[in-house]
């Protein structure tokens, strides 16, 4: 599903640039539950901003879905990313003036569904994380758990090939942290590639493999127990 | 562009934000209200001006004369000039072609009776082509015919406040009305665009009175209208001939300017007409500058919403919304705010001048109003500075890398 050979990122900082990513290779096939682990400065984050086709990189070939990613513009890149892709944000990302069943129907306005089927569709996904009754209240009226749950799915709403989180649980209690790390988990069960990015150890325990990224290289990359007992 | 999404989006974005949405369109609105009420204004004066110069034909000229203040031709300074019956002869004489209609005229105080009521009025001794020069309109009977002027009748023709203030009710044509002691008949009531005092006057052939009251051929004024086919220049001209000319016949030295005063009508009509082109110009100039300033407000803000909404408009693009779409969005919401804005100022503009208008009393200024041109182009310019407010913060928006918007706060 995901491909990476040879991947280099690096970032002007004045005269000098700052080589982020010195040559990662990763292969990320259909269906696995997936997390990058790393501290803040480790290139875990730019990894993902690739991955998500936010940011391009220098040097080496990145697949998605079998197919390579070149010459990205703009609008390239924003027509892949509504197919392929959905995110989920630390910071959950919802429009502040949008119904939490609008926030789930927006990717499906920008891949031309009509209005119809937009709201029927966006229902369907907020009942499957359980927030069907709240589909007409603001963000602000919803708790940080409940928002994460919305933030997903609008990530799913497009049927996307891989969901792309980026420390889903960093502005989240334990508890609520729990219930959005099983949502995942019931999704990557569903047949969903996950991909999720943390710096915290129990959450990166919670998926099938991990990854683990320090100073732009892989150092290393296990299976967890997990998955060995499924 | 009329994709009812689009407009949810917008309608959705100007609600959640109605405050800076009526500061950005207050901008433009104050535009086109300063500029359709300048506008209207200009209007108003022009038509002030032109209802002032109605009154009389725009082609005439008037003559007077005066006192010489230069010696000449064997004459010392200070002779007093006086124009005949003859100047008029000589004139119509000489200026066939140019000369449309001529009169002479005096004027002289008099106390007019009819039966118990009395009035002090002025006379004007004048010929029949008088009543073309003044534009007077007769509203019963008729005005001074040339028998009248070669038998020396004595009649007249009276203003419509005579008749109101001697007849009444009663209907004058035919009536004898007394003229310092001597007795007229009424064959005309005449009114006239001007004002009241126009038609505070008596009309008496001007021989009749000659023979009257002075038993002279002499004249205080000479009225004229050239030929109306005549260029703005061929009028200064011709004016300027027959000032030189008359200032032969009366040997006056041509240098001396206080012995014959000429007014064309022409000059000041010209004069009229270019100070409020100019002030039309100056009044467009203005109000396109503070609807600049409306402009560049809506820029100026619409780049700072761009900026508070640049982690929203990453999201969208994060979400799949494509650079065209973003540029859509934002100009379509500029060039709404805009014309919707720009329109209620029009509309207020418009109301106002209507309330207004009508209760200004002065003679300088009537019936303000809007042209139908000026509301097209006003909606001309309010679509395409929308969407030249638009464009650069709608660039700006579609630029924004979605990584950095969604890292910013």
């Amino acid at each position: 599903m995901i491909k990476i050979e040879n991947l280099h990122k690096s970032y002007p900082m004045g005269k000098e640039s700052l080589h982020v990513l010195k040559g990662l290779n990763l292969h990320i096939k259909e269906g696995e539950f997936v997390s990058i682990m790393g501290s803040s400065g480790s290139g875990k984050s730019t990894l993902l901003n690739i991955v998500g086709l936010l940011d391009i990189h220098d040097e080496g070939n990145y697949y998605l879905n079998g197919q390579l990613i070149e010459e990205l513009d703009e609008k390239k890149a924003a027509v892949l990313r509504n197919k392929f892709l959905g995110f989920v944000f630390q910071s959950f990302n919802l429009i502040t003036y949008k119904t939490a069943l609008e926030n789930v129907a927006l990717p499906l306005y920008y891949k031309g569904v009509n209005r119809k089927e937009r709201q029927k569709i966006a229902l369907e996904y907020l009942d499957k994380v359980g927030l069907k009754d709240w589909a007409g209240h603001l963000p602000s009226e919803l708790s940080g758990g409940q928002k994460q749950r919305v933030a997903i799915a609008r990530a799913l709403v497009t049927q996307p090939k891989v969901v792309l989180a980026d420390e889903p649980t960093g502005a989240l209690d334990s508890t609520t942290s729990d219930s959005v790390m099983e949502l995942l988990k019931e999704i990557n069960r569903e047949g969903m590639t996950v991909f999720v990015i943390t710096h915290e150890e129990e959450i990166a325990e919670e998926t099938d493999r991990i990854v683990r990224l320090k100073d732009g290289v892989i150092i290393s990359d296990e299976l967890t127990n997990k998955k060995v007992t499924v | 562009m009329f994709d009812r999404d689009i407009w949810a989006e917008i309608f959705h974005s100007i609600k959640k934000n109605k405050l800076r949405t009526f500061l950005t369109g207050f901008s433009v609105a104050w535009g086109i209200f300063i500029l359709v009420l300048l506008l209207a204004s200009v209007n108003g004066m022009k038509n002030g001006f032109t209802s002032q110069f109605n009154d009389d034909a725009t082609n005439s000229i008037s003559i007077w004369p005066s006192v010489t203040t230069m010696a000449y031709s064997g004459f010392e300074a200070n002779r007093v000039i006086q124009f005949t019956n003859r100047d008029i002869e000589y004139i119509k004489g000489n200026f066939k072609d140019e000369v449309e209609y001529i009169t002479p005229r005096f004027r002289k105080g008099v106390v007019a009776k009819y039966k118990k009521e009395t009035g002090s009025y002025q006379v004007r001794a004048v010929s029949p082509s008088h009543q073309y020069i003044e534009k007077t309109l007769i509203q019963s009977g008729r005005f001074l015919n040339d028998n009248d002027i070669n038998n020396k009748l004595k009649v007249v023709v009276i203003g419509r406040k005579i008749k109101e203030d001697l007849f009444e009710d009663e209907n004058p044509l035919g009536k004898t009305l007394i003229v310092n002691n001597s007795t007229f008949r009424v064959i005309g009531i005449f009114t006239d665009e001007g004002n009241d005092r126009e038609e505070r006057y008596l009309y008496i052939p001007v021989t009749t009175m000659q023979r009257l009251y002075s038993n002279t051929d002499d004249i205080s004024q000479i009225l004229l209208t050239y030929n109306p086919k005549y260029s703005f220049a061929e009028a200064i001209n011709f004016s300027e001939t027959l000032e030189i000319v008359l200032k032969r016949r009366h040997k006056i030295h041509p240098d001396d300017q206080g012995a014959i005063y000429l007014n064309n009508n022409a000059e000041g009509f010209s004069d009229v007409t270019n100070f409020t082109n100019m002030l039309n110009y100056i009044s467009v100039g203005v109000g396109l500058l503070i609807l600049l300033a409306g402009i560049i407000g809506i820029g100026n803000i619409l780049v700072f919403i761009i900026k508070e909404r640049t982690k929203e408009i990453g999201i969208r693009k994060a979400l799949g919304a494509r650079p065209a779409q973003i540029i859509n969005l934002v100009i379509l919401e500029s060039v709404f705010i805009t014309t919707i804005s720009g329109f209620g100022g029009m509309l207020f503009a418009m109301v106002l001048i209507g309330i207004v208008g009508p209760n200004i009393k002065s003679p300088a200024f009537a019936d303000p109003s809007v042209e139908l041109s000026t509301i097209i182009i006003a909606t001309v310019i309010l679509v395409v500075a929308g969407v030249l407010a638009g464009l650069i913060p709608a660039i700006k928006a579609a630029k924004v890398r979605p990584i950095v918007a969604l890292n910013s706060d």
